[in-house]
């Protein structure tokens, strides 16, 4: 019907890499989470906790590296284009993002016909993208709060004394890995739901034809299968 | 040197049956408990022999289950100990004086006028129903408080009750229950508070105190205040997690776990992590002192530990055989927190299932939706604006 372009100026080549780091990361954190909280067979759990302490550090890491790398790449400004500029401006609220939340709620809820033009990221998805990050450090921060070589150190002590003790801060940590599961399954619905373009883009960096669009998000050609 | 000064001390150890070396020895253990050298032997051995002349103490009993009392007074021997807590003079406690009724009272208040005693408070300062929740003697027990905190020298918390109200303040804390040293810095009073939490408390850290801070002087020095934490309990007891020495740790790391009681794995002597163990959050250092003269301790004896060294113990720990505490939800009840993730995760898989249907029948899936001409905003305001 109507997909649009996908070209790898949306996404380059050190994105996909972060993309890759950052599933099996959160994959490795996430299994070895829940068998830390739970060990559901024997003989793991030395190996569970050297995961966690292993990727805890490539994720914060990746995350760093994502974030200087979008102020010197440069990405694609909208769906369907090789335009590019530095990645960060896809980060800030754009020109095409104005006034269409309401219009994303209503297409996503069928209370709308048309597809809402959108920047690279429509505005749900930007703000869903932007607050991974400081569920990431959230994350972090309640993780190294239970965790013994640092949990006594008084940044992370007074935070537990805040929320009422170790046990709190443990369930807080829990529930965090839960909102990313869910951030995960509804971002891998979103983005495959329409066709799986997006995905083939950023894990095997194959592109695909389909609609192109001008600056002000008009279509001006190419076609949408 | 001590060992040649045949002072009271040893005349009291051998009418009670110890020889010097086991009196050595256990002086060798407290400097190990507080952390000194064993250089600082002899010195404690001294202390102890010459600290006949010590300032007095009074032990009020708050709102609990006198089980730290039981605590320190059950020993069927007499041990050294007990021969260093006896060198407290112990002049006014409700359960155990000898003296009753207007005697005791009196003997209490005798010190009281003296300023410079020990007061050890054991249970919660309960501050529900005006006070009334608690009286002795006529009196709330917070008008007694009130009136034995500013002229002690030090207070000593014994268990958690005293430390922050216990299980007496666990939900719904009817009596509204609190700690001795938050009541008292709500009061604006300012007596130093040592506080020795867990349920109950164990006498050899009551024993540590008293030779720290009575013998070793460490309160007329102010060197007790720089061994506490911000909640008033001394590092050297408080300081490391029970998970960190406890003797099944190795379990732990190799992940050997007991399932269930009764079970195999039990017998083994596995870790009790699966089957709610609180030691890895639980700051005392239970393993390594243990309990009943060194006999034994919870995990060792095959319990897991239930955390009742922490703030909080019972709302923050139970259900004691979970790995997770309840979540107190307003018209759901204690639920565990993975039922609720599990509730959440299910509604959000279901809601993604139904909008896939959507998408199916409103024909989105392949491509999506075509692309509005213009944004439906802009659309608006140029019909708005005369229809252009």
């Amino acid at each position: 019907m109507s997909h649009p372009a996908h070209y790898r100026e949306a996404h380059p080549l050190i994105f996909v890499f972060t993309h890759w780091i950052n599933l099996i990361s959160m994959v490795a954190l996430a299994f070895s989470g829940f068998y830390i909280h739970y060990p559901f067979f024997a003989n793991f759990m030395g190996v569970a906790r050297g995961m966690h302490f292993f990727f805890m550090y490539v994720i914060l890491i990746n995350l760093f590296v994502r974030i200087v790398a979008a102020f010197f790449v440069k990405s694609a400004t909208r769906l369907g284009t090789r335009e590019v500029e530095t990645d960060i401006k896809n980060w800030l609220p754009q020109k095409l993002n104005r006034h269409q939340l309401g219009a994303w709620l209503k297409y996503y809820l069928f209370l709308k016909k048309d597809h809402p033009i959108g920047a690279k990221y429509g505005v749900l998805q930007k703000i869903a993208y932007i607050v991974t990050i400081p569920l990431t450090l959230a994350a972090a921060y309640t993780g190294f709060a239970i965790y013994a070589p640092f949990m006594d150190a008084a940044f992370f002590a007074a935070g537990t004394d805040w929320v009422g003790g170790q046990m709190n801060m443990r369930i807080i940590h829990y529930y965090i890995m839960w909102v990313f599961i869910l951030f995960t399954a509804v971002h891998a619905y979103l983005a495959n739901v329409e066709g799986v373009a997006p995905s083939r883009l950023i894990f095997a960096w194959k592109e695909e034809e389909g609609l192109r669009f001008d600056a002000d998000g008009k279509v001006i050609g190419g076609s949408g299968h | 040197m001590a060992h040649e000064d045949h002072g009271a001390i040893y005349d009291l150890l051998a009418a009670r049956g110890v020889s010097r070396r086991d009196f050595l020895k256990y002086c060798g253990s407290i400097a190990a408990l507080l952390g000194l050298s064993e250089s600082f032997v002899p010195q404690i051995a001294a202390a102890v022999n010459h600290g006949a002349k010590l300032k007095p103490a009074v032990w009020l009993n708050g709102g609990a289950c006198t089980g730290c009392t039981e605590s320190i007074a059950q020993v069927d021997t007499p041990d050294v100990a007990t021969i260093v807590l006896d060198l407290l003079s112990i002049d006014f406690m409700e359960t155990l004086s000898m003296a009753m009724g207007e005697d005791a009272l009196a003997a209490a208040e005798a010190v009281f006028e003296e300023p410079g005693y020990i007061l050890i408070y054991e249970g919660s300062v309960m501050q529900g129903f005006d006070g009334n929740a608690l009286r002795i003697g006529g009196k709330t027990g917070l008008e007694e408080l009130d009136h034995a905190a500013p002229n002690a020298a030090a207070i000593v918390a014994v268990g958690s009750c005293a430390v922050d109200g216990g299980f007496v303040m666990a939900n719904p804390n009817p009596a509204d229950a609190t700690g001795v040293k938050p009541y008292l810095e709500s009061k604006g009073i300012t007596t130093p508070v040592v506080n020795l939490p867990t349920c109950p408390v164990n006498p050899e850290w009551l024993v540590a105190i008293v030779v720290d801070v009575l013998l070793l002087g460490s309160l007329e020095s102010g060197a007790i205040l720089d061994k506490l934490d911000d909640w008033g309990r001394p590092k050297y007891i408080f300081g490391q997690t029970i998970h960190d020495n406890c003797p099944r740790r190795g379990h732990f790391e190799n992940g050997n776990f007991v399932n269930e009681f009764g079970t195999e794995e039990e017998a083994l002597g596995y870790c009790l992590y699966k089957v709610g163990c609180k030691g890895p959050q639980t700051y005392t250092n239970c393993p390594i002192v243990r309990w009943n003269r060194r006999t034994s301790w919870c995990v060792e004896s095959g319990a897991p530990c239930i955390g009742c060294g922490n703030l909080n113990w019972v709302d923050v720990g139970a259900p004691f055989l979970n790995r997770h505490r309840d979540l107190p939800l307003p018209s759901v009840g204690n639920t565990q927190p993975g039922v609720v993730a599990g509730v959440v995760a299910g509604a959000a898989a279901l809601g993604l299932g139904l909008h896939a249907v959507g998408m199916k029948v409103t024909g989105r899936m392949d491509g999506g939706a075509p692309y509005e001409e213009m944004k439906a905003h802009d659309k608006k305001r140029m019909q708005k604006g005369g229809g252009k």
